[in-house]
């Protein structure tokens, strides 16, 4: 009697510059990372959105039935479980040859910490530059607010946009 | 075989909960697709749980929670907020909504029919509601009075929140308010420190009472401390009186002085709480004060508070300097800082917490 009550719908935080919105995207077709990545599209429905402001991130000030990001305004969202987070060929079997380093991220209004996976030799402006897509996923992660450092955010994945990204640091690779 | 509502706008959750709690628990299971449409049955049929979404259209399941925590009829169902929002503090925001548990989607379902379980024994294991005025108190200050009297309270309004009032009368700045996360305004400081009781009645009174969103009602004392002649024993007396009319449990926060207003307060009381810790300075105080109070020694529980592992004098031997018997130990919780910073009483926030089960106990030990 394990079984878990999955659907075709993802739910997500989805912060802005100044606000968190809880709500759910559609998966049945393209997996969130896909759907944030997508250079077709600048924009990410979101279904039954809740919003909150971040200095009160537990306040629901307002709710609507569906609403549409500029995906270039998303600053990152926080997904419960890691595999949700991540791109289907980022997942089954790819940690092959890949390890995962520890780093430190600051976006706009929060600082970033958790892991990333790499292969090969690292190069912090390989990550940041190359490749279509717009997101890189950190593993394990916690979004804490640099204002209010009371307040924090964890998930098995954070889809941070790399277009906020402020300063990126990793720690020293371990033995 | 309990009654359950589960309020939730997804409607493959509603069928698997009815599945799960109904076939494999043998429940009774009502439900509700709708927020209002929810609240309308379980106001008109009360359940033994509810089971409620937070993020639905119109209204949200932290709301649903405050307005049955708000009626008489709903203030003590047991409550389970079941949220796609996982964070730390939307578990706060729930708890604070007056939610006795907590869960996030996606569910587990075996998981959930424990949870469900466990609510359901816990809510019939719960003490009956005591009837009276407790007043806790200290000669010495510093050992715990505020918190142990704000988490009786809080323990108390878990079944029957109505009736419960928490009076802090401590003319220096008392805390009560802030253990609550509330602002004291407006405090007792116009009708007990002016010493006017004249014109008061139990409509004026009600204007002075905070409401918390547990359901407990708070007559909180001034920020600034009073100076001068002290609060007005007649002023005191007027206010219980009437207090003690429309509230069947008042707990009172009682000052670290016997003037004659406390006096009057610790003899209307229908028992006593001394607080202390196993120290020296706080037992010789005890000591002291059990012989200062000895006219009322069967009404008398002493309550040994803070109490950390390691060499510390033990309960008994503690009992027998009191020459008194120690009616409960409470170990020191750690987890009462976080609790005071957020301004959500452990008994609310926490209900495992040992500070929420030591507020429990002490409900027992009054009954006794």
């Amino acid at each position: 009697m394990r079984e878990k009550l999955s659907s075709a719908w993802l739910v997500g935080d989805f912060f802005t510059y100044r606000h968190r919105l809880s709500g759910r995207v559609d998966v049945r077709y393209n997996k969130l990372a896909a759907q944030l990545n997508d250079p077709t599209s600048s924009f990410l429905e979101l279904e039954d959105a809740y919003v909150s402001n971040v200095e009160h991130p537990a306040d629901i000030v307002a709710s609507y039935t569906s609403a549409i990001f500029r995906k270039d305004n998303i600053t990152a969202v926080v997904i419960a479980n890691q595999e949700d987070g991540l791109l289907r060929e980022q997942t089954y079997g790819s940690y092959f040859g890949t390890y995962l380093r520890e780093l430190f991220i600051t976006v706009p209004s929060f600082e970033i910490t958790g892991y990333i996976r790499l292969s090969g030799k690292m190069d912090l402006r390989t990550v940041l530059t190359t490749g279509t897509d717009a997101f890189i996923p950190v593993l394990d992660g916690e979004m804490r607010s640099s204002i209010r450092p009371e307040v924090f955010f964890t998930g098995g994945a954070i889809l941070v946009n790399k277009n906020q990204i402020g300063v990126f640091c990793l720690e020293a690779e371990k033995e | 075989m309990a009654k359950i509502l589960v309020i939730d706008d997804e409607a493959d959750l509603l069928e698997m909960m009815r599945l799960v709690l109904q076939q494999r628990g043998g429940h009774q299971v009502v439900l509700s697709a709708e927020g209002h449409d929810g609240l309308a049955k379980a106001m008109s049929s009360p359940p033994d749980l509810a089971i409620i979404d937070v993020m639905m259209p119109g209204i949200t399941g932290y709301e649903i929670c405050r307005q049955l925590r708000a009626n008489p009829d709903t203030a003590s169902i047991s409550i389970m907020i079941l949220t796609a929002r996982a964070q730390p503090m939307d578990r706060d925001a729930a708890i604070a909504a007056g939610a006795d548990d907590y869960m996030t989607k996606p569910v587990i379902m075996a998981e959930l029919l424990e949870r469900v379980n466990a609510l359901l024994e816990r809510r019939t294991e719960q003490p009956p509601g005591l009837s009276g005025t407790f007043a806790l108190m200290s000669l010495r200050g510093g050992v715990g009075v505020t918190t142990l009297a704000v988490n009786l309270a809080a323990a108390l309004t878990q079944t029957r929140a109505e009736t419960v009032c928490l009076v802090d009368l401590c003319p220096s700045s008392g805390h009560v308010a802030l253990h609550l996360g509330l602002r004291p305004e407006p405090n007792w400081s116009a009708i007990i420190g002016t010493g006017d009781a004249s014109a008061l009645d139990a409509e004026s009174i009600a204007t002075y009472l905070l409401q918390h969103s547990s359901g407990l009602r708070v007559l909180a004392s001034p920020f600034v401390p009073l100076a001068g002649q002290g609060v007005s024993q007649k002023a005191v007396m007027a206010v219980f009186n009437i207090l003690q009319q429309q509230f069947s449990t008042i707990v009172v926060d009682a000052p670290s002085t016997l003037d004659g207003a406390t006096m009057a307060v610790l003899e209307a009381a229908s028992a006593l709480g001394m607080v202390l810790t196993a120290e020296p300075p706080s037992l010789q105080t005890a000591i002291g004060t059990l012989r200062a109070l000895s006219q009322w020694s069967p009404k008398l529980h002493a309550i040994v508070n803070q109490v950390t592992p390691g060499p510390q004098l033990p309960a008994e031997a503690i009992a027998r300097a009191l020459k008194h018997p120690v009616a409960a130990t409470i170990a020191f919780d750690p987890s009462q800082a976080r609790a005071l910073a957020q301004g959500t009483p452990l008994a609310l926030g926490s209900s495992d917490s040992p500070l929420a089960q030591a507020a429990r106990s002490l409900v027992q030990a009054f009954g006794r």
